[in-house]
């Protein structure tokens, strides 16, 4: 039986790792090396590690550094940030990257995300989906200016056979008061690729309305692990009382 | 020394990185000479069937390597893709042969009720245990939406369950592979390489 999975998401500057508020005033929460070989230790499902600063400031993600972060993992990473050609995905899945993670290029180039899903295959491509809920209609977060609803980028990203999507509601993200459940809900039923829930998460009872009432089989989190004394490991403990399938 | 099959089908650091943990001496390579001098061979690889053969005959290492492994008989693992292509036919994108060593296809998962891609760890039944006796825990990781599908029911070493039977491990004569990632599978995966490799 397939386990859900608990995933830390670790995104940094360039150089240490931050944590945001709704997508905006990041905070330094340490060395993503470091952080990185504390997950491994503590035996995680998969690790996310994203540049979110990658694309606005014009700039490729540092090889070097994500080199030495996927050095410390024995369970697959996603790496994502400012991932615009072949190249850079060829670069990040030389030094050992299982999946890369791409968002502003498949808001504006699909074509690229056609060619990117023929040449590695579906699996190896995610695609960060940042919602933010404009009146009752859900829009894709960005900073081009594009008017995108959620509905229209989801089936476009499905017809170009991407392996994933990493759903992150941008009005939860780092405030700890839990996920937007409709959200999750409404975005499992119109894909049929898998999804890695994440934005809110921040006690025990989020996780499990997060897996009790909605389909999703993954989450990823980043406050609760830098916040609180909680670990992935609390999290499946309490997923287990619910019978809800964990690796552990 | 393990020879790991360097046919820009990915992934293959981390091939690496887990044998160096292991304290098993390997090279990534596409040479001949170096893939002649070595004792197993691997290999690995993500993306498409088709690719993945053509990259392999554009080395001319689909001969190369069915001669190391049918004829000279080496220890041979193949991982993921480098499974599949062990099938006599892919289908991905289009039909195509494979290096046809296990007699069998590779077709998409399909008519179940759970999303594809196939992702994340999932728990194997093992039926040939030469190198799963000392497993911590039965979990691995996957991720695929192939499933290879042997014409001999025999040469299936485990399966998962994911809304139906898939097979996770081949084991043939010399020829062990999984469909499964050991090198991503922490300690479980480690252990399959570990005793796979022990003495090679």
């Amino acid at each position: 039986m397939l386990k859900v999975r608990i995933i830390p998401i670790l995104t940094f500057n360039g150089f240490g790792l931050v944590k945001t508020k709704n997508f905006s005033n990041p905070r330094m929460v340490g060395n993503p090396v470091q952080a990185a070989r504390v997950y491994n230790s503590r035996g995680v499902d998969e690790l996310v590690f994203l540049d979110i600063f990658a694309t606005e400031q014009k700039r490729k993600i540092n090889f070097k550094l994500v080199g030495e972060v996927i050095k410390e993992c024995y369970m697959p990473v996603a790496i994502g940030g400012g991932i615009g050609t072949i190249d850079d995905i060829n670069s990040l899945l030389k030094i050992g990257a299982d999946k890369v993670v791409i968002k502003t290029k498949a808001l504006t180039d699909i074509a690229f995300i056609k060619e990117a899903v023929a040449f590695f295959g579906s699996q190896c491509i995610t695609i960060a989906v940042d919602v933010k809920k404009e009146g009752n209609v859900y829009k894709i977060y960005n900073k081009l200016g594009l008017d995108l609803t959620l509905d229209d980028f989801t089936k476009k990203m499905e017809d170009c056979e991407v392996g994933e999507f990493v759903l992150t509601s941008v009005d939860n993200d780092g405030l700890m008061n839990g996920f937007d459940i409709e959200l999750v809900d409404c975005f499992m039923s119109a894909t049929k690729i898998p999804v890695i829930a994440a934005g809110g998460g921040g006690e025990m009872i989020h996780y499990k309305n997060l897996f009790t009432k909605t389909k999703v089989e993954a989450v990823g989190s980043a406050s609760i692990f830098h916040f609180t004394q909680f670990t992935p490991m609390d999290i499946k403990n309490e997923l287990l009382k619910h019978n809800i399938p964990v690796r552990v | 020394m393990v020879a790991i099959i360097d046919y820009g089908m990915g992934n293959i650091a981390s091939v690496q990185k887990a044998l160096t943990f292991l304290n098993i001496q390997s090279t990534v390579t596409s040479d001949f000479k170096e893939i002649e001098k070595s004792k197993s061979i691997i290999l690995p690889g993500v993306g498409s069937f088709l690719q993945g053969m053509k990259n392999l005959r554009a080395k001319n290492l689909d001969q190369f390597l069915t001669e190391q492994v049918l004829q000279k008989r080496k220890k041979f693992l193949g991982i993921c893709l480098g499974m599949q292509l062990l099938a006599d036919r892919g289908k991905e994108p289009h039909a195509n042969p494979g290096l046809g060593w296990i007699k069998g296809s590779v077709i998409k998962i399909e008519n179940i009720p759970f999303r594809i891609p196939h992702m994340g760890w999932n728990s194997i039944d093992v039926k040939i245990d030469s190198y799963y006796k000392e497993i911590p825990r039965r979990d691995f990781y996957f991720i695929h939406s192939f499933h290879f599908v042997p014409e001999d029911k025999h040469v299936i070493a485990a399966t998962t369950n994911y809304g139906i039977n898939i097979v996770a491990s081949i084991q043939q004569d010399n020829i062990f592979a999984t469909q499964f990632h050991p090198e991503k599978s922490q300690e479980a995966g480690l252990s399959v390489l570990k005793t796979f490799f022990r003495n090679a």
